[in-house]
């Protein structure tokens, strides 16, 4: 039996390993490249590991965010790390948002027998059937008119239009797996639906609820379409404007860009990370024993 | 639970804190490009405030993405007063009537007095000029000076089939193993850029000047700078890198090429230590001839518009003048300034003559070939029509199979130009 | 699935509920989406493009059937269907097999898991130079390796010609669109309860009866949810199309996306643009509709 478990924990670790170079690798190697010399990248063959280790850009974008205008380095490296603030804001206020309304909704799609129960779930999806390309002009239009453009409020609400058909589809297909028994068992004590949802379903739903959660959180910090048409100046940008802002047209600094694309990395990872041990919860696996 | 909720609550409590954060507004000119030295622009904007009392503030956009933002900032009523504008879709800007001509405001003819004619066609569209240059120049050809050397080739080509024989010869003597690079990738500023060049280096043109398809004719100067190309892909002397690839010229700094016609900006770069493992050794030449042509390029200009969401247009006129004309004490202080400081190539005729703009661009490119090969540029008034950008769009697909040798260029030239017909006779052209 | 105890208390009809329950999402989304959904039908029965100002007219379907009789709208169809295709059952396969390995125990599992999230969050234009980078026919990473390793024997220009552009643009698209489906499976993992596993392995249940008989009839919801969304994102792409090809070379990789996107923004013929759009909106809505119905309700029967 020993040797079966060694054999399994085998398997698991070079799976793992194939996992972590398929992923992580191309983005090690961003990384290796944001410590080097700009010629550096170009060398034939690649050159692997930085040498020496060139910490410039790094430098430049903490030093612009602290200083400001006094620290003489570039306009983009400046309002960088400031952009992560719209960011932030965007991406939380978007999934927990999306989170909190998606799960409502998916809750009657989920276990509730009524008519256009089928049109309310493809309704949802339909709106997210015809690409954002052709509905951007329009949406800059209208934002426009009614004075929403150049404000982050207005990239919440489309970032959640957009992203709460997604949620509310994967929350119905989860509450789905959720025994009938243990709601039964909660109504016969006399629990209405919303307590229902409140007491039984929610909390049995923590890995889907967080999966829905990481989900919005890294798409809408990661939307950049929106984000780039709807701001007009930096009060506004949030970190993919000003990751792209460093593609400048003429000399192009490539290790720039990269450092600031690691730099960005780094918050939507953090999220990820504080978030997703709730998918591994053993909640109800153990709350089905009884 | 309990856990996960104070966490999303402190989330969203400490981002409605960081949102909440006072907008800034503005009511001086806005003026809006691509980020490209933003620092020095916002400058240059300071002296412009000092010189006139006009507040202006510089909101610059991702350069890959600027058309496609300034599209969406046109339609829906654009907040900027003045843009940047590259001459491949000026027309198209003009025609929706997005950007204003100057023409006829006051000091405009003093000013375009000062520029070449070729320069000012390009900013022209049915007739009016619609701004002042930003920065402009021709295409050139660099080469690599250590790999001819290696190859024991002692001057640079002046015919295209003088090219691909040094190619050859590069290529037998081990230095690199594709030396020809060419952008040939779809895009604007790719494909048709490249095929305009080696047509004009061919003694050709796309269009007479009353926009009649000539490209398709046969043995037409585009047939044969096409088969050059086609053949010379086959021979593995064009790098393929040339149909993938959206910044070729990093590869002139990575050592693996030896030729590439290159706008010619790019050659401060490709010799700046710092960026280029070839520096020192990156050479400009005449763009090689064909059919007894000695060359033949493209210019290309960048320019300052006035858009249609300009409020104050005389502050708006004064702004433009400003950046791509001559300040209040009468110097063209902006194009120097780029000149001198970033080797932005200029137009205004007494830049030509500064002996300083002179010594500091000639670390990195020979001035006087430079200023040699803008003669070979041709005109180009097609590229100034509206539909322009409908048949590009549409060309580069059939031009690449040409290329690749999957289609037969009859069928697609005649189709082509039978496009193009169509969209003219649409337009009333 | 319904629950089989009868209405306990007073209560609102089933449909009342739904609405009640549903109402902030609907809302949230209808107030976003309805008006510039409206204005893209409106555009897409209208000639209108912006470069010629004043001559905007209704043209009722003229538009739809210009496209569905001109193969600048079949072939791009095809190209879309070709990478929708190898996408998916790209994604499907390498993230099922993650999400399999991320849901046994073992020490570092988080890091793992944490990881994996990683191409999903790297910025999009970041993500372009990375895989010009990977790919470049000159200096690439995967040039490199690969001669390195013996499998080619001189460098390649990997997006230069077919098949080979098509199959690293999907290798590409899948790297970056594998970490949500694998989170989406390993949610959908982590509801099947261990004890069923338990007496099957009881039962003398191989690894692969295991997985055959328990995992994937219970996994199905998930990933019928998993595969309705790849295919919608896959049929949508475009991003990667814009800075990895362009649509070349000689229009192998010009998928719908691509030509809305050049209709729209290049030409500025809205009614094209717009009108292409719908198609293929209604394509993927269709398809939709039909894998959920295979999918998804044989699950509840």
């Amino acid at each position: 039996m020993q040797q079966r478990a060694r054999l399994r924990l085998a398997v698991i670790y070079i799976g793992a390993a194939a996992v972590l170079l398929g992923t992580v690798g191309p983005f090690l190697w961003l990384v290796s490249s944001s410590f080097q010399y700009e010629r550096q990248l170009l060398n034939i063959p690649p050159q692997w590991l930085p040498n020496p280790i060139v910490l410039d850009s790094y430098r430049e974008i903490f030093e612009g965010a602290v200083l400001g205008e006094e620290s003489g380095v570039p306009y983009q490296s400046r309002i960088f790390l400031r952009s992560f603030a719209n960011s932030f804001f965007v991406a939380g206020s978007v999934a927990a948002i999306a989170v909190l309304v998606g799960a409502y909704a998916a809750y009657p799609l989920a276990r509730l027998t009524f008519r256009g129960r089928s049109v309310l779930l493809f309704g949802i999806l339909a709106s997210r059937m015809i690409p954002a390309l052709s509905l951007a002009i329009p949406i800059v239009l209208v934002a426009k008119r009614i004075g929403m453009s150049d404000k982050i409020v207005t990239l919440v609400f489309i970032n959640l239009s957009f992203i709460l058909p997604y949620v509310i589809w994967l929350l119905q297909s989860y509450f789905k797996t959720i025994p009938i028994e243990l709601e039964d068992a909660g109504r016969i004590d006399g629990c209405s639906r919303l307590q229902v949802v409140h007491k039984i379903i929610l909390p049995l739903s923590l890995p889907g609820l967080t999966s829905a959660g990481i989900l919005a959180f890294l798409l809408t910090w990661g939307e950049f379409l929106f984000a780039l048409l709807l701001s007009e100046t930096p009060a506004s940008y949030t970190s993919t404007v000003v990751v792209s802002l460093f593609a400048t047209d003429v000399d192009v600094s490539f290790v720039s860009i990269i450092t600031a694309g690691v730099v960005s990395v780094i918050p939507p990872i953090g999220f990820a990370l504080i978030f997703q041990r709730f998918i591994i919860s053993g909640l109800l696996s153990g709350s089905l024993k009884g | 639970m309990h856990r996960i909720k104070s966490l999303f609550l402190l989330l969203t409590v400490l981002s409605l804190l960081v949102g909440g954060v006072a907008l800034a507004q503005d009511d001086g000119l806005k003026l809006t490009g691509w980020p490209y030295e933003v620092d020095v622009v916002t400058e240059n904007l300071g002296r412009f405030t000092d010189q006139t009392g006009h507040d202006a503030v510089f909101l610059p956009f991702p350069s890959n993405e600027y058309r496609d933002k300034m599209v969406a900032s046109f339609v829906a009523g654009t907040e900027f007063d003045v843009a940047y504008v590259r001459d491949s879709y000026l027309a198209e800007w003009a025609a929706a009537g997005w950007i204003l001509p100057i023409s006829g405001l006051e000091g405009a003819d003093e000013l375009l007095a000062d520029l070449p004619q070729g320069i000012i066609d390009q900013m022209s569209y049915e007739g009016e000029v619609y701004g002042l240059p930003y920065y402009s120049g021709t295409q050139v050809l660099a080469y690599n000076q250590a790999h001819l050397d290696g190859a024991g080739v002692m001057s640079p080509p002046e015919t295209w089939d003088e090219m691909a024989e040094q190619a050859q010869a590069i290529k037998d003597a081990g230095v690199v193993e594709h030396p020809i690079l060419m952008e040939l990738r779809s895009g604007e500023n790719y494909l048709l850029r490249s095929l305009e060049i080696i047509t004009a280096a061919h003694g050709g043109r796309f269009f007479d000047e009353n926009y009649n398809p000539e490209f398709h004719l046969p043995d037409s100067p585009f047939r044969q700078g096409l088969e050059w190309i086609k053949t010379n892909l086959e021979a593995g002397l064009i790098d393929p890198a040339s149909l993938t690839n959206a910044e070729v010229d990093t590869l002139m700094m990575a050592g693996t090429n030896s030729f590439m016609a290159t706008t010619d900006y790019t050659l401060k770069a490709m010799n700046d230590p710092e960026q280029s493992n070839e520096a020192g050794n990156i050479k400009n030449a005449l763009i090689p001839g064909a059919n007894d042509q000695r060359s033949g390029t493209i210019g290309y200009v960048r320019l300052y518009s006035i858009t249609n969401g300009a409020e104050d247009m005389d502050a708006a006129w004064q702004l433009v003048q400003f950046l791509g004309g001559k300040d209040a004490t009468g110097v063209y202080y902006v194009p120097k300034r780029w000149a001198l400081e970033f080797g932005l190539g200029f137009s205004p005729a007494p830049l030509y003559e500064d002996e300083e703009v002179r010594n500091s661009i000639s670390g990195w490119i020979d001035p006087d070939l430079l200023n040699e090969q803008g003669n070979y540029a041709i005109s180009r008034a097609y590229r100034f029509v509206p539909f322009f950008s409908d048949w590009e769009i549409g060309s580069w697909g059939p031009l690449q199979a040409i290329i690749l040798g999957e289609a037969d260029p009859d069928d697609v030239l005649n189709e082509l130009a039978e496009e193009w017909i169509e969209l003219k006779e649409d337009w009333g052209y | 699935m319904q629950s089989k105890i009868a209405e306990t208390r007073k209560e609102l009809p089933q449909g009342m509920l739904a609405i009640f329950f549903s109402a902030p999402a609907v809302l949230i989304i209808a107030a976003t989406i309805l008006v510039p959904f409206g204005m893209a039908v409106f555009l897409s029965l209208h000639n209108w493009n912006l470069k010629r100002p004043g001559r905007e007219r209704f043209i009722g379907l003229e538009n739809y059937t210009d496209w569905l009789t001109d193969s600048d709208f079949w072939e791009p169809l095809r190209t879309t269907f070709t990478f929708a295709i190898g996408a998916v059952i790209l994604i499907l396969a390498i993230s099922l097999l993650i999400a399999l390995l991320l849901n046994e125990k073992f020490p570092g599992r988080g890091v793992v898991r944490a990881m994996l999230l990683v191409p999903w969050a790297i910025p999009s234009v970041v993500n372009a130079l990375l895989w010009k980078w990977l790919l470049d026919p000159n200096y690439g990473l995967i040039n490199a390796v690969f001669l390195e390793l013996r499998l080619i024997d001189s460098y390649q220009a990997w997006l230069g010609n077919m098949p080979g552009v098509m199959i690293w643009l999907v290798i590409a698209y899948s790297w970056i669109h594998i970490p949500l489906a694998t989170l989406l499976l390993l949610s959908g993992l982590q509801t099947i309860p261990g004890d069923i596993y338990e007496s099957a392995i009881v039962d003398g249940a191989s690894v692969w009866q295991r997985f055959a008989f328990i995992t994937l009839p219970l996994l199905r919801p998930m990933l019928s949810i998993v595969i309705i969304f790849e295919m919608i994102f896959a049929l949508k792409v475009f991003d990667i199309i814009f800075v990895l090809t362009a649509g070349g070379p000689a229009d192998a990789t010009n998928v719908l996306g691509w030509t809305i996107y050049t209709e729209t923004f290049r030409k500025l013929d809205f009614g094209a643009g717009s009108s292409i759009a719908m198609l293929l909106g209604a394509i993927t809505l269709a398809l939709a509709i039909l894998f959920y119905v295979f999918l998804d309700k044989g699950v509840e029967q």
